[in-house]
Parts: structure tokens; C-alpha cells; sequence
């Protein structure tokens, strides 16, 4: 692929992903056919500031781990009243990084 | 969370003990004592309303003293905890013996169904309408 598309697909979408696979990502979307990039360029990434909104209103519902795609994870945190408070809290301070590791297994699923 | 086997074991594995513990530290009381004594859901304890899962402990116990009523009424949620307690002891078991990945394969499948709309929009329904019982009961 392009470069110059490689490298402002990666600064758009930077704050999505996690910072050190960066390397990684960039290599094999350059190493990939320029088919790929229409489906790159539409993919959706969860918003990591969202996603910790979400999960400081409603995380005792465990709907940021539902919307992250944690679907198993979300029902245990929801049939433990949130891990009884303490996954909640802990989910505050993690979510974010979560968040923006399932955004890059999403993108490595599409890139592999 | 893409879990490996052993790791989801082991996780699974401690829930299914602090799930027991809990059961054995807080059997010796009457289901309805245990709202006062052991408020330990922080939900309930800051802001006085319950959360969808209050209650299960107290309908399990009362399922164990065979009040099937009570279980119902305490939280209709305990069935399916309860039923989970029994039942993945020996799944995993039977998984590790036999070295195998059912339990996780199920997982799997149990995901992927609750991503599809027509099963999602009812099971959030059925938690909300549980949730709103659970709030008018004042557990």
C-alpha cells in the first residue's frame, strides 16, 4: 500500500490503537495490496474517551465491557454486581487501555 | 477478551472457589438477614439502589434450603449462578482430564450468540425488567 495512506490512516487513527504495535501495523499494511485499503478505511474503532464515559455512568451494568465486545466478560461483571464494586473501579482505570487493545486485535484480524 | 485455555480455566477455576467461599462464610444466615449484615455490593452500599445481581446470593441460599419461591423472589438470577456453581467444577474437570476445550468452545459460541440482535434485545429486556423488580422490591 501507499505510504502516504499507510501513515495518515496510522494519524487518524492513533489514538484508537495501541502505541507500540504501531511498528508492526504500519509494516504489514505497507506490505498489503491496495484492495485492502477501501476495507481499511471503513473499519470503526471504539473511542477509548467513550468507552471510559460509558463505563463511569453505566459500568455496573457492565455495558463498556459489552461495547468493547467483551460479551462473556461483561456477563460476569454484571451477574457479580460489578465484581461486587471492585472490577468497576479497576475497569475505570483499565478500560482505556482495553479499549484500545481490542481496537488493534480488530485491525490485526483484518490486516492477517 | 481472546482467552487462552489454561488461563480461562484458571480464572474460571477462582471464581468457581470465591463463589463457594462466599457460600460457606455466609450460609449460616437466613436469606433475609443477609441484606443487613452483608451489604457488600458498593452499588447498594453508596447509592441505595440495587443493582441488577443484588439478591443472588440470597436466592441461592434460598434454592439450597429447597425454597424454589424464594430463590425466584430474592433474584431470578441465582438459577443460573447456581446452576453455573454446579456445574463448571466438573466441566473443567472433565476438560482437563480428558484434555480437551468444551467449556471454551462453549464460551465461544455463548459469545458470539449474544452479539445476534434477536437474542441480545430480550436477554437486556429481561435484565432490565429484573433490575426494575429488584429496585421495587427494595432488596
Amino acid at each position: 500500500m501507499d505510504a502516504q495512506n499507510v501513515d495518515m490512516f496510522l494519524m487518524a487513527n492513533s489514538k484508537y490503537l495501541e502505541d507500540y504495535q504501531m511498528p508492526v501495523i504500519r509494516e504489514r499494511m505497507l506490505a498489503m495490496d491496495e484492495g485492502h485499503w477501501r476495507m481499511l478505511q471503513y473499519m470503526q474503532f471504539n473511542d477509548p474517551v467513550v468507552i471510559l464515559i460509558i463505563s463511569l455512568v453505566t459500568g455496573f451494568l457492565a455495558v463498556d465491557r459489552f461495547m468493547i465486545g467483551d460479551i462473556g466478560l461483561g456477563v460476569a461483571k454484571l451477574l457479580t454486581c460489578g465484581g461486587l464494586g471492585i472490577w468497576v473501579l479497576v475497569d475505570w482505570i483499565m478500560i482505556m487501555g482495553i479499549t484500545r487493545r481490542k481496537n488493534t486485535e480488530k485491525l490485526m484480524m483484518a490486516l492477517y | 477478551m481472546s482467552f487462552n485455555r489454561n488461563h480461562f480455566y484458571t480464572y474460571l477455576s477462582a471464581a468457581c472457589l470465591v463463589g463457594y467461599g462466599w457460600l460457606l462464610l455466609i450460609g449460616r444466615l437466613k436469606p433475609a438477614e443477609i441484606g443487613t449484615s452483608y451489604d457488600v455490593c458498593l452499588i447498594h452500599h453508596f447509592a441505595h439502589i440495587p443493582c441488577p445481581a443484588c439478591g443472588s446470593t440470597r436466592s441461592i441460599l434460598a434454592l439450597l434450603h429447597g425454597d424454589f419461591a424464594g430463590g425466584i423472589y430474592w433474584n431470578p438470577l441465582g438459577f443460573l449462578m447456581l446452576a453455573l456453581l454446579l456445574v463448571l467444577p466438573f466441566w473443567i474437570g472433565y476438560d482437563l482430564v480428558l484434555k480437551k476445550a468444551t467449556l471454551l468452545r462453549a464460551y465461544h459460541f455463548f459469545e458470539n450468540a449474544l452479539c445476534r440482535k434477536w437474542v441480545a434485545i430480550p436477554a437486556i429486556a429481561l435484565i432490565l425488567l429484573n433490575w426494575v423488580w429488584n429496585i421495587y422490591k427494595n432488596i
